[in-house]
């Protein structure tokens, strides 16, 4: 239980960082400054933190319950996730390199260069793995 | 898997969280545990008849 709590509490650590680091980032440069890979290198970090704050918070009621921070089904949640997310990420990156016109233009871009493109595969690797999360979650089938 | 973990668990006047403690897993796990969406470890099962005072064969059946 107190590794549990120290675990947890690191969790919120990195959060409140995270948090910090962004206000820093916008107090530092005006918003009309930033450029969309500034911008989406925000946006991956603030989903992380929605993530990480829903994850926390949950953790937190459950060990106040006494419960444990983790058993064997949350850890095979996980590992399902995470394998099926490294598995759809495959695709995701595929359909990056076709559509990477129609998604600089979306973007207000004429071209997506090598950063942009790591930010937009990373923002979409960091929502496929919270989506998984969530599903196998309330899914319950797991095996 | 079939389970009759509900009928052990009201037998005793546990309740999920009870039995989440005792065996030390997470409530939800109970939940799913006992909607059979979810098969135990064996490690798991023997917890759960331990703490149900029964047997893994009295509580799991496996479905034809």
């Amino acid at each position: 239980m107190k590794k549990d709590k120290l675990r947890l509490f690191i969790m919120a650590v990195i959060t409140i960082a995270l948090l910090y680091i962004i206000f820093l980032f916008f107090f530092s440069f005006p918003v009309e400054d930033l450029n969309i890979e500034e911008i989406l290198t925000i946006i991956i970090p603030l989903v992380l933190i929605v993530f990480m704050s829903f994850f926390v918070r949950r953790r937190y009621m459950d060990i106040k319950a006494g419960m444990p921070l983790e058993d064997e089904r949350s850890k095979k949640i996980m590992n399902k996730t995470a394998a099926m997310s490294f598995y759809t990420t495959f695709y995701w990156l595929l359909l990056i390199s076709w559509l990477k016109g129609p998604i600089a233009r979306m973007l207000g871009l004429e071209y997506l260069d090598a950063g942009q493109t790591t930010a937009v595969a990373i923002l979409g690797m960091t929502v496929v793995f919270f989506g998984f999360w969530l599903y196998y979650n309330k899914k319950g089938k797991i095996d | 898997m079939e389970n009759r973990i509900k009928e052990f668990r009201a037998k005793y006047n546990f309740t999920q969280e009870d039995l989440a403690k005792k065996v030390g897993v997470r409530r939800e796990t109970i939940v799913f545990l006992e909607k059979g969406k979810y098969n135990p470890s064996l490690n798991l099962a023997y917890k759960v008849a331990k703490v149900l005072k029964t047997t893994v064969d009295e509580l799991f059946t496996l479905e034809d």
